[in-house]
């Protein structure tokens, strides 16, 4: 018995003999400022308690031996101390400041993103799509941003002196091959893609990751969304066609699908374009996407396809032919892109992803036909690993693949094939290092190597971001990009060189309460640019790689949404000074899709009392530079300033109905492109112009958007 | 163990003397951790009372850090952060504390799956988001917040909590809208009825809401 005795006493001398011990010390800041509302604990038991105000803690504990004391305060990395309860006195801790996606420092130089995150994203996904003017195009949106230039009769992007094909969309990280509908010339094409299935979208403007390539000018980057919030119908009715979506959800898994018909023939019979072209048979196509996602406990599985079936016959006015020139296109276009993400433990991420598509023209331009077809895929994998938030690392490797196919045939059975086939390979590897909540570092490099043009390149990227104050931080970019050259050139001769630009990028960010400032200057230095020797390029050109340009410019961004309630506001300036030699020019000028001057201000007002957003945007663009055969110089003759008052009103009949109208130039403002001289003189030895202008000065949208869902709240607002 | 059971007593009176002193032993050690916990909830309780949020939160996290498989700490941690969080205007610091809920309602939600309070709560952190900036999270939370609300009903269609948070929360977005929340104010005043019944054996079961809901029926009858 006298042992059992011995055993319980033994058992019970922690309880009994609670020799309290004192705990305590303070916790600072790097900088020595005491952090008050620390939580300070020995791990697994309640023993512990909170800094006060000057820092310091006090308790008392019954435990023994070693133990982990726990200093945890929000805003900091959590700090374990070890050792003998008794070692626990007079402590003098340190924390080391967490680093915040959300007040810290960003890496933002160069980029635009409109996401669900705040702090980050200039635009919001709604806001990219009730912006006047844009009648549901996204593209059109982010051209109210600056570092864009309005090119009025080309609806594709134009970014920073760079023509439309220096930039690259990709989806998931995949590149879309055909990101555009296909067009006639002087006739606006759109993005392929609606913004529904689209959680984010991040435009840059220059100075891009080491991740994405072959873009001399930008890269517009679209993320599918993960997880539907839930299922619904959304049915749209409106003066162009009608569409119909609907997202379906499985557990797991989940299926959304969108289709759209256009037709512009009853639009165009009640107020007919007459500018310079008459329509055969208007704009028709016949569009589909659909995503599915399937998320597992630590990976996320994607597939999404897109349907694109495009017609129209055209007749449009040209100075060297008496009649009107026919121009007919048939498009077909098929892609496909599916990626996996799989989350390891430790912080590692794995990407897998491919993207193929086909796509097919018969375009009839007179009497000739020419038939196209291009396949190209793109496969990619990509490794991700993050440090303790303050060290990523991204390493990957991607293979494109182009196949193009071209068929011209004569009205008199003549047949003439271009063709090429391209196989790039790239890698590349970068890092993100965040020093401080102040200061950020981004360092990468990319490699390619592209088989038609037996090229090897490299390019290093570099990207730093200071926080100056706690609203302000100044972010610095650096980059060099090469592109093949395009299609039309690389299917003639496939002996060229990659065209490059050196991207020197200086940004000043100050956001506030609603409130968004930014400024950017930039250098582009453009080197090994196409040139030819003929109007246009054609089977018997001769090539060069030795054009050559700069860009430089500053862009204004100004945003508040907070200043003025229910209103909400953006400005944008870009100055542009660039000069290229390129193509057929006969010396360095500035192109003609570069105006000097660029402003924009897009307004919405929420008007409680009726219901309605009322937005309106206004752009201008001053004079663009065109050739005029007539007078000595090249390239320097202006049109007149461009000017476009867009106005829309969402009217919400309830909460799932929304009535929509807008109109575009709504002050049917004549804006001219550029002109068109006649290639030889007249009898009184001038050269005879046309004058190139939009189709129509304004159009008319009228839409009816119903969503059917289960909350009953959900609306297409985001659609329009 | 064979060997023991062979022997004869007194060998096996000792034992069974000796494994009787254990039990006792485990039980007093059982039951000061569950006074341990109660006077540790009480006292975090009591700091939430006279407003010292940071403590009271320090608190409920020792104690969900030291109690480990017990969702009640990790919901009242993420409680406090969340009530807290409602009317700041500072982003950072607004941002920290509902990430720390969301975090803690995540590791709750781990220890007590399809627990209709639980998801009351995770509503409740993307409410505080969407009053903060409706603008940016309005469009992406609430239709989370619907799944939320009409996932925690079909759970527990009796908890007065969730019965009484859906409805201020249709309330609130037919008032957006502009419609008349009146049709609601009948699921307010089933919450009350349900609030005087509703019992948990479980201590400290959250137990929050009824003035609040009282508070609304007064609004739905002036």
């Amino acid at each position: 018995m006298k042992n059992q005795i011995v055993l319980l006493a033994a058992l019970m001398i922690p309880w009994f003999s609670s020799a309290q011990t004192q705990v305590n010390g303070i916790v600072t800041d790097k900088s020595g400022n005491p952090i008050s509302g620390a939580n300070v604990y020995l791990e697994g038991t309640y023993d512990g308690a909170s800094t006060v105000a000057d820092g310091s803690f006090y308790f008392e504990t019954s435990e023994s031996g070693t133990n982990t004391l726990v200093i945890s305060v929000l805003g900091y990395e959590p700090h374990y101390e070890m050792g003998e309860i008794g070692y626990f006195k007079n402590l003098n801790i340190v924390l080391v400041e967490a680093i915040n996606q959300l007040t810290g420092v960003t890496l933002s130089a160069g980029t635009f993103e409109a996401g669900d995150n705040s702090k980050v994203s200039v635009l919001k996904p709604l806001d990219i799509v009730t912006t006047a003017g844009v009648a549901g195009d996204f593209v059109a949106a982010l051209q109210t941003l600056p570092g864009t230039t309005t090119v009025n009769e080309d609806g594709r992007l134009f970014v920073r002196g760079g023509a439309a094909g220096e930039t690259q969309v990709f989806i998931d990280g995949l590149r879309v091959f055909q990101p555009f509908n296909a067009t006639a010339n002087n006739v606006p094409t759109r993005g392929r893609f609606s913004p529904f299935l689209f959680k984010g979208i991040t435009f840059s403007t220059g100075g891009y990751s080491a991740e994405y390539g072959q873009a001399l000018s930008s890269v517009l980057l679209l993320n599918t969304t993960d997880v539907p919030d839930q299922e619904k119908t959304d049915i749209s009715a409106m003066s162009v066609g009608g569409g119909l979506g609907h997202t379906e959800i499985w557990g797991d898994a989940s299926l959304s699908f969108n289709t759209q018909y256009i037709n512009l023939s009853p639009y165009e019979t009640l107020i007919p374009s007459t500018q310079g072209m008459r329509w055969n048979s208007p704009f028709e196509s016949i569009a589909g996407e659909a995503i599915f996602r399937l998320r597992g406990d630590k990976s996320i599985f994607k597939l999404y396809t897109g349907f694109n079936y495009a017609n129209f016959d055209i007749e449009q006015e040209d100075i060297n032919f008496e009649d009107f020139v026919r121009f007919r296109l048939r498009n077909n276009n098929l892609y496909y892109n599916s990626t996996y993400k799989h989350f390891f433990d430790n912080d590692w991420t794995l990407n897998v992803g491919g993207s193929i598509s086909w796509d097919t023209n018969d375009i009839g331009l007179l009497e000739n036909t020419i038939a196209t077809t291009e396949t190209a895929s793109h496969v990619k994998l990509k490794v991700k690993k993050t440090f303790n938030r303050r060290f990523t690392v991204n390493v990957g490797t991607e293979v494109f693949n182009v196949d193009y196919e071209e068929t011209f045939t004569a009205p008199d059975g003549f047949t003439f094939d271009n063709n090429f086939d391209d196989l790039l390979w790239a890698g590349f590897m970068e890092g993100d290092i965040f020093f401080s909540n102040d200061f950020a570092l981004k360092l990468g490099g990319r490699v390619e190597h592209t088989s038609v043009l037996e090229e090897f390149t490299f390019s290093p990227r570099l990207s730093l971001a200071y926080k100056s104050g706690k609203d302000s931080q100044f972010s610095l970019a650096y980059g060099d990009f090469y592109q093949n050259p395009l299609t039309e050139v690389l299917k003639f001769d496939q002996r060229l060189g990659l065209e490059k630009t050196t991207h020197y990028i200086l940004n000043y960010q100050y956001l506030k309460n609603g409130k968004t400032f930014r400024v950017e200057g930039y250098y582009k230095d453009y080197d090994h640019l196409i040139k030819f020797d003929t109007e246009l390029p054609q089977f018997d050109s001769q090539y060069t790689n030795e054009g050559f340009g700069y860009a430089a410019g500053l862009d204004v961004f100004w945003r508040d949404n907070k200043s003025v309630r229910d209103l909400d506001y953006w400005i944008s300036y870009s100055y542009l000074d660039t000069e290229r030699d390129f193509q057929n020019f006969s010396t360095a000028a500035t192109p003609n899709f570069a105006p000097r001057h660029s402003f924009s201000l897009v307004t919405k007002y929420w008007v409680e009392k009726l219901k309605s957003q009322i937005g309106f945007t206004y752009n201008y663009a001053s004079g663009r530079p065109y050739e005029n055969p007539n007078t000595p110089g090249f390239l320097n003759e202006r049109t007149k300033a461009f000017h476009n008052l867009s106005i829309n009103w969402a009217y919400l009949i309830d909460q799932q109905k929304i009535l929509y109208f807008s109109v575009n130039n709504v002050l049917g403002i004549n804006n001219i492109s550029g002109y068109q001289y006649a290639n030889t003189p007249n009898a009184d030895g001038i050269f005879d112009r046309r004058t190139i202008t939009p189709p129509a000065d304004s159009f008319f949208f009228v839409g009816f958007f119903w969503t059917i869902s289960d909350d009953k709240k959900s609306n297409q607002l985001d659609n329009l | 163990m064979k060997t023991l059971f062979k022997k004869e007593s007194p060998q096996n009176h000792t034992i069974i003397k000796k494994a009787f002193l254990l039990f006792c032993f485990s039980v007093s050690l059982f039951a000061t951790a569950q006074d341990q916990y109660i006077a540790g909830m009480k006292k975090a309780m009591a700091l939430w009372d006279e407003d010292k949020i940071t403590e009271a939160a320090n608190l409920f996290e020792r104690i969900a850090m030291a109690e480990e498989d017990n969702w009640i700490p990790y919901y009242f941690v993420a409680q406090v952060n969340t009530v807290s969080s409602f009317g700041l205007k500072d982003e950072a610091v607004l941002t920290q504390r509902l990430e720390k809920a969301k975090e803690f309602v995540d590791i709750a939600k781990r220890l007590s799956p399809d627990n209709a309070e639980i998801l009351v709560l995770e509503a409740m952190i993307n409410t505080a988001w969407i009053t903060y900036d409706g603008a940016t999270y309005g469009m992406t939370l609430s239709g989370k917040n619907t799944q939320l609300y009409n996932k925690a009903m079909a759970l527990a269609p009796d908890n007065p909590r969730v019965v009484f948070s859906k409805a201020n929360w249709d309330m609130g977005t037919a008032r957006f809208f502009g419609k008349d929340p009146a049709p609601y104010c009948k699921d307010v005043e089933k919450a009350l009825e349900l609030f005087a019944t509703f019992e948990s054996d479980i201590p400290f079961y959250p137990n929050w809401g009824a003035d609040r809901a009282k508070q609304v029926l007064e609004e739905c009858k002036s």
